[in-house]
């Protein structure tokens, strides 16, 4: 029990040793207020898009969905906890220090158990920091134009599911990177994923149903920002996630101690 | 210089070890490790043995195998057949490796990292001490640059900090490939008084490899030799360099009558010119006296010291060929 405690603690200060998790926490919460800023810019503007002049644009500042819609914003900012949990197993296999890391700890699946570990507190962090701006901008910003939104029971619990999609995600980035090894492959692996497969994917009709299975449908789900109908409920999603976050964390468990260190 | 004895209770440091158990949990034992990596077979049914209290230096040239050897007896790459223990245990199911063997291969280290968070890093991770970063940073020299990223050491510092991580947990065993690489030759004086202090007076066992002979000849007390993967020879250097004394230059006219008279006295005689031979077990002084009782005329007659080198050169060519050729003739 103490190893493991020692273990985990040794993936802290790897993290707390280097720039990386700094800014990867500042640039999420960054990216959270600066999400919240724009909608509460254009909170209560008509839509211009496809529907055009009149159609369903924003909601207003102060009313319930306004809230709602906020308090899914943490969400947006996953891509930075796959990130962190990506960096966090590649960097070993970069700068080569999975050699004294196994050295001291032969038993490859503990590092692994230790760094999903470390890393679900690190996503958590991260979590803390977006929804912290997230509330910070809306309350103050969206006071300022004439609405602060309402934290109901509804917009809190969305806003504590999208900062547990943030833990779930940072998990996934460690199995992720425990697979891939390669820091850089990894991370534009996980990019193009979630920036350009996921959304092909959904909006393709042919392939729309099987979105809802994926980790994209199972976030949706679990913050409810109300993309589709056709999604999972709410905590099937997120056991779904949970269970995309064990998958990674096994494969890259297995293959971590399978694999020969050179 | 003395290292922390106190956390391992019991344990003798700072004199030679003797007794038969502590002699035992700091031998290495490789048997039949065979590792093939696609169509290159690294490493070839390799046995040997390395003793604490001595130096060992583990030699061939490039590609022979020495990494592929080390990272399989450090757990790190699984071999094909065979184990590598420590102490009887392999690596890998030993309880607290760190505080048992201590290994530095390539440098690895963040680079923006500095040199004691590195160490620090390890500590936690191997359930020391943090304090022991400090000590070990003195004891390489690196204390004035353990607060500077790694990333801006030069490659001496470098090869001083993986030394330093090695010695985090006071291991009993020390394993190093190449560690001379980058050092200047203050570095390498330094490191090779620093191993001999700690296999000769601290009783550890220390395995350094190396692809030339003249890094370790002044460190090692034994040698073993693998080429192509295969162990070629295993002993002390004495026993080498025995092997390349020996050689006697003969210049004479009569060589075909000297030859037979050599032979006939048990020596190995190569004709290596119409007048010259070169004779392999005896001195100069039992030549002179053969050519005297067969009343040949000599023109020349000296000892000639292939020198160390040589004989590992000799050893480790004929490996070479053998992997150049595919298993054809040696
Ligand atoms: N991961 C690997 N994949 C493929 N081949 C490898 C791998 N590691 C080693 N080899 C091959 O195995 C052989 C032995 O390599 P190894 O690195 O063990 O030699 P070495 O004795 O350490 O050489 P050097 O003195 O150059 O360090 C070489 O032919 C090498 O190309
Ligand atoms: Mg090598």
């Amino acid at each position: 029990m103490n190893a493991a405690v020692d273990l985990v603690r040794a993936e802290w200060t790897k993290l707390l040793t280097t720039k990386v998790g700094y800014w990867l926490v500042a640039v999420g919460a960054l990216m959270a207020a600066g999400f919240t800023a724009l909608f509460t810019a254009f909170a209560g503007d008509q839509g211009s898009g496809p529907g055009g002049p009149g159609g369903p644009g924003l909601p207003a500042v102060g009313t319930e969905a306004y809230a709602s819609l906020v308090a899914g914003i943490p969400a947006q900012v996953v891509v930075i906890a796959v990130v962190l949990g990506v960096i966090g197993t590649t960097q070993e296999y970069r700068h080569r220090t999975a050699t004294p890391t196994f050295l001291v700890t032969p038993r490859r699946g503990r590092v692994v158990v230790a760094k999903l570990v470390a890393y679900a507190v690190a996503g958590l962090v991260l979590a803390v920091a977006a929804v912290a701006a997230t509330v910070l901008v809306a309350t103050l910003y969206g006071g300022a134009r004439g609405g602060a939104p309402d934290w109901t029971a509804d917009a809190v619990g969305t806003l504590l599911r999208s900062g547990l999609a943030l833990v779930v995600y940072a998990v996934i980035g460690v199995g992720v990177g425990a697979l891939v090894r390669n820091q850089v492959g990894a991370v534009v692996g996980a990019l193009v994923y979630l920036f350009v497969v996921e959304p092909i994917v959904a909006s393709v009709p042919a392939t729309a149903d099987a979105y809802r299975w994926l980790p994209g449908g199972a976030l949706a789900a679990l913050t409810g920002d109300g993309r589709g109908t056709d999604l999972l409920g709410t905590w099937e999603g997120g056991a779904l996630l949970l269970g995309y976050g064990l998958l990674a964390a096994v494969l890259g468990t297995v293959l971590a101690v399978r694999r020969d260190v050179v | 210089m003395r290292l922390d004895g106190r956390r391992r209770g019991g344990t003798e440091r700072g004199g030679v070890i003797s007794s038969e158990a502590a002699t035992a949990e700091g031998r290495v034992e490789v048997r039949d490790l065979t590792k093939t990596f696609g169509s290159v077979t690294a490493v070839d049914s390799l046995s040997f043995t390395v003793e604490p209290g001595q130096v060992t230096g583990f030699l061939g040239p490039n590609g022979a195998g020495k990494t592929t050897t080390l990272r399989m007896a450090l757990g790190l790459i699984t071999p094909d057949r065979g184990t590598a223990t420590i102490g009887g245990t392999p690596y890998a199911a030993l309880p607290r490796p760190a505080t048992r063997v201590g290994a530095v291969l390539e440098t690895a280290f963040h680079p923006g990292r500095s040199g004691r968070d590195h160490l620090r890093v390890y500590c936690r991770a191997a359930g020391l001490p943090t304090r022991r970063a400090d000590d070990v940073l003195a004891q390489v020299g690196l204390t004035p640059a353990g607060g500077r990223r790694a990333g801006g050491y030069s490659l001496g510092m470098r090869q001083r900090l993986g030394l330093a991580t090695a010695l985090l947990g006071d291991p009993r065993v020390l394993v190093l490939d190449e560690p001379a690489n980058g050092l200047d030759p203050e570095g390498i004086q330094w490191l090779r008084g620093f191993l001999r202090h700690l296999a000769h007076d601290q009783g550890r066992t220390v395995l350094v490899s190396s692809h030339l002979l003249a890094e370790v000849e002044q460190t090692a007390d034994r040698v073993v030799i693998v080429g192509a993967g295969k162990l070629v020879r295993e002993g002390s250097l004495a026993e080498l360099r025995d092997e390349s004394a020996g050689t006697v230059l003969v210049r004479t006219p009569a060589s075909a009558q000297l030859a037979a008279a050599l032979t006939g006295a048990g020596a190995a005689v190569e004709s290596t010119a119409p007048d010259a031979l070169t004779v392999t077990g005896m001195t100069t002084e039992q030549v002179g006296a053969h050519a005297f009782s067969a009343g040949v005329e000599l023109h020349e007659l000296r000892a000639r010291t292939t020198g160390l080198e040589e004989v590992y050169f000799r050893l480790t060519s004929g490996a070479e060929q053998y992997a150049a050729t595919g298993g054809g003739a040696s």
